[in-house]
């Protein structure tokens, strides 16, 4: 699909209970605080927590699922601003703020259900 | 400790990574991607890339391999349970293809001493296996005092 200035963005996932130790599983990283909800309680964490990685890749995701191209996506980046539980909400938005040398770059705002920035500074660029 | 800024720079050996089809539909149906580019075969060989490809943050995978060594440096005397990720950027440039052998440097890019935290910034930098750079990430850590 084009890439146009104005153009929106938006994606929602549901943290299912489980997702985070399957994404332990699929990127080799067993962090206890992701898998062991009891190990993340004694860290004051209100459960095992997803990983921050794993809610950049649903942007990604997100961004590419629009261009149909996953090969599209050039830049990605983003602050780890607050924890991802399971049973969690996230609603990922944004639109294509500028297109420029063949290049679109795209904000994104990336919430859980209770409009709290899990990322901040998220923006990705793609191939327009 | 505060980590020591004397480290910005150092660097560790290399690592080449052997990508599997089926790791990448691991890894793609772990972020519940359906996109045919990561799971059908026809689809991947009629596409502009010949072969399936994969999620571009499948790069957090051979990047794995070399952060663990750096997590490991005793020199560094990083405290893991200290450890949060703060930070991330990427840059793409060509595809991950299933057969591709992917190598990755790594270095420490940058090394902050704040009040409460030390962060540091890591660079991994893969090319595949004809000397083409695939990806480069900045990963910074914040490593709380």
């Amino acid at each position: 699909m084009k890439i146009e200035k104005g153009r929106e963005i938006s994606a929602h996932e549901k943290v299912d209970r489980y997702r985070s130790i399957i994404y332990a599983g699929a990127s080799g990283d067993f962090n206890p605080i992701h898998i062991d909800p009891e190990f993340a309680k004694k860290l004051g964490l209100g459960g095992s927590i997803l990983h921050g990685l794993c809610t950049l890749a649903f942007v990604a995701k997100s961004v590419t699922d629009c261009t149909g191209d996953p090969g599209s996506l050039r830049k990605l980046s983003c602050r780890f601003s607050a924890p991802v539980l399971s049973g969690d909400e996230i609603n990922i938005s944004g639109s294509v703020a500028e297109v420029q040398d063949s290049r679109g770059r795209i904000d994104l705002k990336v919430v859980n259900q209770n409009g709290l920035e899990v990322l901040q500074k998220v923006v990705a660029e793609v191939d327009a | 400790m505060a980590l020591d800024r004397k480290f910005i720079g150092k660097t560790y050996p290399s690592f080449t990574y052997d990508v599997s089809r089926e790791k990448i539909r691991e890894y793609a149906r772990a972020i519940k991607s359906v996109d045919p580019h990561h799971f059908d075969e026809t689809f991947a060989k009629q596409s502009r890339y010949g072969a399936i490809i994969a999620p571009p943050t499948f790069a957090v995978i051979f990047h794995a391999c070399m952060i663990e060594p750096f997590f490991g440096d005793r020199e560094l005397n990083i405290d893991m349970a200290r450890i949060m990720h703060g930070e991330q950027s990427f840059e793409f440039f060509e595809p991950v293809r299933a057969g591709d052998y992917i190598t990755t440097s790594l270095k420490i890019h940058d090394i902050q001493n704040k009040e409460k935290a030390d962060l540091v910034t890591i660079e991994a930098a893969s090319k595949n296996q004809h000397g083409r750079d695939v990806c480069r990430g900045l990963y910074t850590f914040l490593h709380r005092k």
